[in-house]
């Protein structure tokens, strides 16, 4: 047993990973399980303010079952003096002879975001897709799964100065300074999501509040989704995120949120890092970046606090202890599903 | 405790021995050998959900010591962890790896032979609960917040179906609790039907959903539900409002949470363990990240005359350490905060523990961590207090990797903070996480015996707290006469501050007050004799007010918090 393995280990690829496209009842999925999807087919209508309605069941006599929930019903014309009409909906349940269906107007689409496969559907709740290529493990993705070409600006670019509306329809990221302002402008400008290492939980609250505001002005927003890698507190892309984000720039690539990941072509050579590659995620020395020499012993911290701490040669020459629940270390694929 | 009225007799508290027994002394009641007694050593492993804690166990001189203990963050390897001890257990006291086996080749490699006893803590699910009214939702939601889920909740006498099946097929909702009372109320009787349809149509869009049925609800929709839920039948919510503890459906519940080694569970089996073999009236306090729950545990005569224990445990999601989706929560960390920051910039930080725990170990990181750990221990009394009561007991004991992450007599001082009783009461952490793993031994007498054979390894003692109410804040209150170790020593008191004595791990003795008022400690009076026992932090006669009351200007609140913090706390600084 290597004393590597103290270290945990965060994963940075998902392989094949099987994603979930969340629904709401109410919503209708044209795809079937099974079918082979590309990115950017339409794989359902999503409804955007669904409401309950309450319809008469078949008439008497009538042999034509019960449907089950979550099945898509078309609309019925109302018959003069008979029979009051129904809109199109999903069906709730069945009771007593009446039905409740989940209907409403302004369907949005809902897009593959990378090319792959049906696995399952859960009416209501999840499409469940296989996706060919791998996924770039993060740890968030606000707003709506989506894709683009992904395109890297530069390292201290101001993103309120680098946007521009030749980017839309991209997925840029953004490897500096984040602010909800920089994301609403990027929605704006009809770019179709960002990734960016971490967002403060302001600007998180910020953009989630100005999406709300356009949404209940009854603007159609187009779907933008923000990939969030890391956490809270700003920081850099690891060397090994930013090798692979390098590895894939200008290629068509997808984000989505469960689980949270950027789903990369599969036809692209990848850069694994080391084994022993550590990260150093807290602390003095967070950001930077080592080779693990071993186990360094209970030490005592700044502060009084005792913790096991392992030796890591840092990239600039030095050699330190630090704890080891400050380091980490990437596996290097992990199977998802 | 006593109470003693000048030239009176010390009379008896309660039920229970005049003087608490320190925490090392084990009672004399007989205790059967365990049965794993051949082997040499054990392992001990804690799966927390932040946190891999592992010890090791062995014989020495015919008793179970604990040779070493690690904790690392939960995604290291296990195995990793356990060799990480042999090794230092080799380098430390190589004759001692000898005699236990631990020697390279001298018998079968440690990490296949010895036994492991593991426990885990389960992340606390949610739970989706749909009710027919209000009035049974709001004891379903109890119940089921009470086991340790996360509730999502509604009910069809407020929310349409609608919202009801939304509520239920959010993302991350494992599991959907439905019930009526039983027998039904009339107005449950008229909605059940319909309700018992919808859930039906609800199971339909879930595979392998598992719902829980609590009381006499119609299943037979359910039954021909297309994707084959897994049903589970539970009692019906009984009991008044309030009435958690003796819930037979919180415990039902638990039980569907968690699985067989579950750690806060077997936390309540040693908390049991340690009443029986201490003969003490004990609390634990555990607090993790992604819950949190406390355990009363009282000893009761037996019917063989021996000593039994009653044993109480409630969850409380919402307690778990970096949890700040309460309104409130961020204001109370922000409260006992003793530096500086910004709401913004203080919930980021709290935001990135809650992914990262073990990040920013040292300096401030260490600061916020004693100050989460403070707002989690308040919301965990604020949720458990209606259910287990405030009265005080003889021993509190932190559970959890929060208590390790600040020295000890910091989290002495976190207790004296936050749990405010009057009385005395024994500190202590299970330092080496082995309560958990050792409460998953199913048998009570194997369990007992080696928790008493574990003795003073067992826990960390952090001191004793003396917390007497209804002193006129300011002025000289009386006089301690500390009697300890052989020596005699004499403490001013002043009313409104905290004072530490020195009293050392191991030692015990005697502290006598002598108020100039009538405080209350546990009972009322002038003097009182406590039986006291040292620890890390020693002996802290805690004379501020109960409840504790700081200064509304945050600036003077954190200097004074910083005062305190640091007479038990002199490294933070540096």
């Amino acid at each position: 047993m290597g004393s590597l393995e103290l270290v945990p280990a965060r994963t940075l690829f998902v392989s094949r990973p099987r994603i979930r496209l969340e629904l709401q009842p109410g919503d209708r999925v044209t795809a079937v399980i099974g079918d082979l999807v590309h990115v950017g087919d339409v794989v359902a209508e999503r409804i955007r303010d669904a409401r309950l309605v309450e319809a008469a069941g078949p008439r008497d006599g009538a042999d034509q079952g019960i449907p089950l929930p979550g099945t898509w019903l078309p609309g019925e014309h109302a018959h003069a003096a008979r029979r009051a009409g129904a809109p199109a909906g999903e069906l709730l349940f069945e009771h007593a002879g009446r039905r409740r269906l989940a209907s409403g107007p302004h369907p949005d689409r809902l897009y593959a975001p990378a090319d792959g496969r049906v696995l399952d559907l859960e009416p209501g709740v999840a499409l469940v897709l296989e996706i060919d290529g791998p996924g770039l493990a993060a740890t968030e993705l606000l707003g709506e799964p989506h894709w683009g070409r992904l395109v890297l600006l530069p390292e201290e670019s101001d993103p309120r100065l680098a946007l521009d509306v030749a980017l839309a329809g991209a997925v840029v990221v953004l490897p500096g300074r984040v602010d909800a302002e920089a994301l609403a402008r990027a929605r704006a400008m009809g770019i179709h999501g960002a990734v960016v290492a971490s967002l403060a939980e302001r600007d998180r609250r910020d953009l989630a509040a100005s999406a709300a505001r356009q949404q209940a002005g009854l603007h159609r927003l187009a779907p933008f989704g923000v990939l969030v890698i890391d956490g809270y507190v700003r920081r850099a892309f690891a060397a090994a995120v930013r090798s692979a984000l390098g590895a894939v720039s200008g290629a068509v690539v997808g984000l989505v949120g469960d689980p949270p990941l950027l789903l990369l072509p599969a036809n692209r050579e990848l850069s694994l890092p080391e084994p022993d590659h550590i990260l150093v995620r807290g602390g003095p020395e967070a950001g930077r970046e080592g080779r693990w020499l071993g186990p360094g012993g209970i030490r005592r911290v700044r502060g009084g606090i005792t913790a096991e701490t392992g030796l890591v040669a840092l990239d600039d020459g030095r050699t330190v202890a630090l704890p080891i629940g400050e380091l980490e270390r990437f596996a290097v694929i992990a199977a998802n599903g | 405790m006593s109470h003693v009225e000048p030239g009176a007799a010390e009379p008896p508290v309660g039920a229970l021995p005049a003087s608490p027994q320190a925490v090392s002394a084990p009672s004399s009641r007989v205790i059967a050998v365990p049965a794993h007694e051949r082997l040499p050593a054990f392992f001990t492993l804690d799966h927390g959900t932040a946190t891999l804690a592992g010890a090791l166990a062995g014989r020495v001189n015919r008793r179970w010591r604990l040779l070493a203990a690690a904790a690392l963050p939960a995604g290291s390897s296990p195995d990793a962890l356990l060799g990480l001890l042999v090794d230092r257990v080799r380098s430390a006291d190589p004759a001692r790896a000898t005699l236990i086996g631990a020697d390279p080749g001298s018998g079968p490699e440690p990490l296949a032979a010895w036994t492991r006893l593991a426990a885990s803590s389960v992340p606390a699910a949610t739970l989706a609960v749909i009710a027919a009214t209000e009035r049974t939702r709001a004891r379903l939601e109890e119940a089921a917040a009470g086991a340790g889920w996360n509730v999502v909740a509604g009910s069809a006498e407020r929310t349409n179906p609608l919202v009801l099946t939304r509520l239920a097929t959010r993302p991350g909702v494992a599991a959907l609790l439905v019930g009526i009372a039983d027998p039904p109320d009339a107005d449950e009787r008229d909605l059940a039907a319909e309700l018992a349809v919808a859930v039906a149509g609800i199971a339909s869009r879930r595979p392998g959903m598992r719902i829980f049925l609590a009381g006499p609800f119609p299943e037979v929709p359910l039954l021909d539900a297309f994707r084959a839920p897994v049903i589970v039948r539970l009692p019906a919510p009984a009991g008044a409002p309030g009435d958690l503890a003796a819930s037979t459906l919180r415990a039902a519940l638990a039980v569907a949470r968690s699985g067989p080694d579950d750690s806060r569970r077997a936390l309540a089996a040693s908390a049991g363990s340690l009443a029986r073999v201490l003969g003490l009236r004990v609390e634990i306090l555990e607090i993790g990240i992604s819950g949190a729950a406390r355990v009363l545990a009282v000893p009761v005569p037996a019917d063989d005359g021996g000593i039994a224990a009653t044993v109480q445990i409630v969850e409380a999601p919402d307690a778990a350490l970096f949890r700040m989706d309460r309104p409130g929560s961020i204001d109370r960390v922000d409260h006992w905060f003793t530096q500086g920051l910004d709401r913004a910039r203080l919930r980021d930080r709290l935001a990135e523990l809650a992914i990262a725990p073990w990040r920013d170990l040292d300096a401030d990181g260490a600061l916020l961590r004693a100050a989460a750990l403070r707002g989690a221990v308040e919301r965990l009394l604020a949720a458990t207090d209606p259910a287990l009561g405030d009265r005080g007991v003889d021993l509190v004991i932190g559970a959890g990797g929060a208590w390790s992450a600040v020295p000890a007599p910091a989290a002495a001082h976190i207790v004296a903070d936050v749990v405010r009783r009057p009385g005395a009461v024994q500190v202590a952490i299970d330092h080496a996480r082995l309560l958990g793993p050792i409460g998953t031994i199913t048998d009570d007498a194997e369990r007992d015996a080696l928790l008493a054979d574990l003795g003073e390894d067992l826990l960390l003692r952090l001191g004793t707290i003396v917390m007497p109410r209804g002193l006129r804040p300011n002025r000289p209150a009386g006089r301690l006469v500390l009697d300890a170790a052989g020596t005699r020593s004499e403490v001013e008191l002043v009313a409104g501050g905290l004072t530490l004595v020195d009293l050392p791990p191991g030692a015990s003795g005697t502290a006598e007050l002598a108020f100039r008022g009538t405080p209350e400690l546990g009972p009322r009076g002038r003097r009182f004799q406590v039986a006291v026992s040292g620890g890390l932090a020693g002996l802290l006669l805690d004379l501020r007010d109960i409840p504790l009351r700081l200064p509304e200007r945050p600036d003077r609140r954190r200097e004074l918090l910083g005062t305190w913090e640091r007479a038990l706390w002199p490294e933070r600084d540096t």
